[in-house]
């Protein structure tokens, strides 16, 4: 991959990011994050290769035994930040570049965390991450960015542990706001993504749609989960999902009402099984895992039972590592399949109707109704490769398919027209349909590619990384995927990052 | 919104606090809390609640010398055992163990029965046999035999090596002779004189001894 000169020309202003970013993180021995506060260990010793979420055998223990080995630390909180440098390849097929494509080739602050938690108890403990967004929205009139707060991932446990020679069992509780936080493989649904991955201006492609395996709960509802580890061989953990008001607001804290999520009931379960082995310095898990989700499709109504759509999402996953020191190797494997079942209303409501955004076909004929259900199938691959928890790489191969549905198409024919809808130059003007860069012609959500990472931790704090996304397809097309000449590969994504933690 | 968040996690907190777990504690900093727990609950996940830990990233601990264990966890709490291995994982851990309970977990750990490891090339084994019980003449490296004993099995302070993890076994080498690391040992100047090859035969030969019951 070569690289641009326009980020060549940035470098200074990177290594400036670098510097402050250093100054924020003074580098003392004594300052390592909550959790290595905590055991007074090296982050090498939780995660593979010091390759953070990525969790090694002792991390799953650490976990699982509810953050509660070593002391308590007197101030339990920790801090986490990264500045970045994003650029997409090409920003031209577009009606409005400078929105769709904000802050492209711009170094930016794109935001950080505070961590708290750890050790309250023998058997209770914490992890509570609450994230700072530089760039959460941005003002339509003037185009200036708004950064916003909220709680990120919450995890936070009651555990005990019977061991003996010949028995050893774990059992707890975990109290949560996404289906999966709770899992120590970094297969399941909510550990696979890059961290950090591609903020403004190619969050619309990489971290959004790359695409990840994900339950349909989202990160920001109320779970009780109970689970046990029998003899390092089995896992089980059963749960089920609410939304995050009244007693379990804190759970959605950030979030205004309609960017809660809302589910219906208690009923929306989350179960997950896992096989797992250990041979010298390998270690092996096979697991599935699924969730049940009913979610109203408009948060800020929900006392009609006919706006509820469920979604059942069901996966199997792998995770293979050879952790010996100087060599970290992960193989990971993630399958998951979720099929959608639309709204009494929504299905009510297209029916007759062709396409929901009043596209037609080219022949101007209406396009078929809506689905009444959908069914994606995500795949993801991710092979890693860390060398003294220093220098490390990685390559990962994704894969997206689903059913054609006539309400995933976001650009198609007018019918007045019969053109295939943009407005580059304001002709349409309130009556244009759809935009590019996002537009879907062909109504199917298909997305494939490879992410590329290489990266280099100086000290064990702090990180500095190049990903590069590519797109073989993108909205169910390699070519000109919105009808109007954007290719898959136009949505390519170069993604630099400075990451540090105290 | 704060008071509720703090509630439920106070309420969590005198929950836990009101039965009281030292049988199964992972408290670090708890000078009540038996070594036997320790190992069992914390010890145990990377060097196995026997002390035949499966990651060669760890060493095992089984039928050590009690005195070998008790002298490396003051190394670690006094951080005067610098090797990666050491200080990445074991300065924390041990930095507030008191005596008694070192002397617990030494005595716990030295208890264990060895298991045996899994097996190394014969050819290799062969030739270490050979270093193991004569030395290397000619670079006038003595007899690893003279201290560590006839079956490897350590005395007091000379560590038991026998079933030790090859991979580990040659780290260790390496930083007595690469590093200060892990000073005042004779071993700083015998590790001078091995090569590779000879720290491979060597220690293969050790992680393939059989049990000696």
């Amino acid at each position: 991959m070569e690289m641009p000169r326009s980020l060549l020309r940035k470098v200074p202003l990177v290594f400036g990011v670098l510097g402050t970013a250093a100054t924020m993180f003074p580098v003392d021995s004594q300052a390592l994050p909550l959790f290595a506060r905590q055991t007074g260990q090296n982050c090498v010793a939780c995660h593979a290769g010091g390759q953070f979420p990525e969790l090694t055998p002792y991390g799953r223990a650490f976990k699982l035994t509810g953050y509660t080995i070593g002391d308590r630390v007197k101030v339990p909180l920790s801090v986490m930040a990264y500045g970045s440098y994003t650029k997409v390849s090409d920003t031209s097929k577009s009606d409005n570049p400078a929105g769709d494509f904000a802050k492209n080739s711009s170094p930016v602050i794109g935001g950080g965390s505070v961590f708290a938690g750890g050790k309250i108890t023998d058997n209770i403990g914490a992890f509570i991450q609450w994230t700072y967004d530089n760039y959460a929205a941005q003002d339509p009139n003037n185009g200036a960015w708004h950064g916003h707060s909220a709680m990120d991932n919450v995890d936070i446990r009651y555990a005990d542990r019977f061991i003996n020679p010949t028995r050893d069992f774990i059992f707890g509780v975990s109290l949560n706001n996404n289906p999966s936080v709770s899992d120590v493989w970094n297969t399941s649904a909510a550990w696979m993504q890059y961290v950090p991955g591609a903020g403004v201006p190619a969050n619309q492609f990489n971290d959004a749609a790359t695409p990840y395996p994900g339950n349909s709960s989202g990160s920001n509802v109320a779970g009780i989960a109970a689970y046990m580890y029998l003899n390092k061989l089995l896992y089980a953990e059963l749960g089920t999902y609410r939304t995050a008001n009244g007693i379990f607001s804190p759970l959605s804290m950030g979030l205004n009402n309609a960017g809660t999520t809302k589910l219906q009931g208690n009923n929306n379960p989350y179960w997950r099984l896992a096989v797992t082995h250990e041979w010298g310095p390998h270690n092996i898990m096979v697991g599935t895992s699924g969730n049940i989700a009913h979610l109203y499709d408009d948060p800020t109504i929900t006392s009609d039972p006919n706006s509820v759509y469920k979604i059942l999402s069901t996966g199997l996953d792998a995770q293979y590592q050879y952790i010996l020191d100087p060599h970290t190797i992960t193989a990971q494997l993630a399958y998951m399949r979720q099929k959608t079942n639309y709204s009494a209303n929504t299905v009510a409501g297209n029916a007759g109707l062709g396409s929901p955004f009043g596209f037609v076909a080219a022949d101007g004929s209406l396009l078929a109704d809506p689905n009444s259900s959908d069914t994606t199938n995500t795949f993801r691959a991710k092979l890693s490769y860390v060398f003294q928890a220093k220098y490390g790489g990685s390559l990962a191969y994704f894969n997206l398919t689903g059913t054609t549905n006539t309400a995933n198409q976001t650009s198609g024919y007018d019918p007045a027209t019969g053109l295939i809808t943009s407005d580059p130059t304001g002709a349409l003007g309130a009556t244009a349909l759809s935009t590019r860069v996002n537009g879907n012609l062909s109504g199917n959500p298909a997305t494939r590619g490879f992410t590329y990472e290489a990266f280099w931790m100086p000290v064990q704090y702090a990180r500095i990384g190049v990903q590069y996304t590519a797109y073989s397809k993108y909205n169910g097309a390699s070519d000109n995927y919105d009808g109007m000449g954007r290719n898959a590969s136009d949505n390519n994504t170069l993604f630099f990052y400075v990451w540090g933690a105290y | 919104m704060k008071e509720i968040f703090l509630t439920l996690v106070v309420g969590l907190a005198v929950a836990g606090s009101g039965c009281s777990n030292i049988e199964r504690s992972r408290d670090l900093a708890n000078p009540n809390v038996p070594a036997a727990v320790t190992a069992a609950q914390v010890c145990s996940n990377c060097h196995g609640v026997d002390g035949n830990s499966v990651s060669p990233n760890f060493p095992r601990l089984a039928a050590q010398q009690s005195a070998y264990i008790v002298a490396q966890l003051e190394n670690f709490r006094g951080q005067h055992r610098a090797d990666p291995a050491g200080f990445e994982y074991m300065w924390g851990l041990s930095h507030h163990l008191t005596d008694a309970q070192i002397k617990g977990l030494a005595d716990y750990f030295s208890r264990q029965a060895a298991q045996p490891n899994a097996p190394v090339d014969a050819k290799l084994v062969a030739a270490g046999k050979v270093i193991y019980e004569n030395g290397l003449p000619a670079k006038e490296a003595p007899p690893c035999i003279a201290c560590h004993g006839p079956k490897a099995e350590g005395l007091a302070n000379f560590p038991r090596l026998a079933n030790q993890h090859q991979d580990y076994l040659i780290k260790q080498l390496q930083v007595f002779q690469r590093t200060d690391e892990r000073p005042n040992t004779p071993m700083t100047q015998i590790a001078h004189l091995l090569s590779t090859e000879e720290m491979k035969a060597v220690t293969g030969y050790l992680q393939s001894l059989p049990i000696d019951k």
